[in-house]
């Protein structure tokens, strides 16, 4: 899910060297991923009405159920 | 095929892959298209979890792939782009159809609007070329993202 994440925001963005995702795992499973890029890259991983922040995580959370996790998606700015 | 078309194809192709790998599915991706509209198609079975309920898990690929394409080229005009999977878009298709012309049959028989139920920007532009033809009736959008709905009413 993280290298999904990370591959799909660099496919987005114009910097994809500063693309980061830091993996956490909450105390009931959840997993959380918190995503940083760079500051001119926000708008373009939001997207018109957050449109694209909203299929990050569909996506994501698709590739979660496969390994029946939870999974948050966190846009760290 | 222009360096431009070939960079978006092979962006979309790639994104397919991967999301395809990460869902666990065993799925062969086919892009082709023109400068106009590319289309992504995934071809393999138990495509349940790359469609999702509603289509939300494909119609977020195709959001996806629709901007990793903008990002592979800013050359203009920018493509459309449409992810497919078990000929999904055709089930899809016919079921809106169906929608748009209950919808329409009705506002005539009643003389009031009917809002369908909320779409992606493309699904509201299939709903509405359908209706086009049609003169007793006419369509517009109402709300706003992601509840932004066709509204078909009676031709004034």
């Amino acid at each position: 899910m993280k290298d999904l994440l990370e591959y799909l925001v660099r496919a987005l963005v114009d910097e994809p060297d500063r693309v980061t995702v830091e993996q956490f795992e909450e105390d009931d499973g959840t997993i959380v991923l918190e995503l940083a890029v760079a500051d001119d890259d926000y708008g373009k991983i939001i997207g018109r009405g957050g449109r694209t922040a909203n299929a990050l995580r569909t996506v994501v959370k698709a590739a979660a159920v496969k390994e029946n996790r939870r999974v948050l998606v966190d846009i760290v700015d | 095929m222009t360096g431009a078309d070939q960079a978006r194809q092979d962006a979309i192709r790639e994104l397919l892959e991967r999301v395809v790998e990460a869902l666990g599915l065993q799925g062969t991706v086919e892009v082709s298209g023109d400068a106009e509209t590319i289309t992504g198609t995934v071809h393999g079975e138990q495509m349940g979890l790359f469609i999702g309920r509603h289509g939300q898990t494909i119609d977020a690929v195709q959001h996806l792939a629709h901007r990793a394409a903008l990002a592979a080229s800013d050359e203009e005009p920018a493509p459309r782009v449409v992810v497919d999977a078990e000929g999904y878009r055709a089930r899809r298709s016919e079921a809106l159809h169906r929608q748009a012309d209950d919808a329409a049959d009705e506002a005539v028989r009643f003389g009031r609007p009917v809002a369908l139920d909320a779409m992606t920007a493309s699904e509201r532009r299939l709903v509405h070329e359908h209706l086009r033809d049609r003169d007793d009736v006419e369509t517009y959008s109402e709300g706003d993202e992601p509840d932004r709905h066709l509204v078909v009413a009676p031709a004034a």
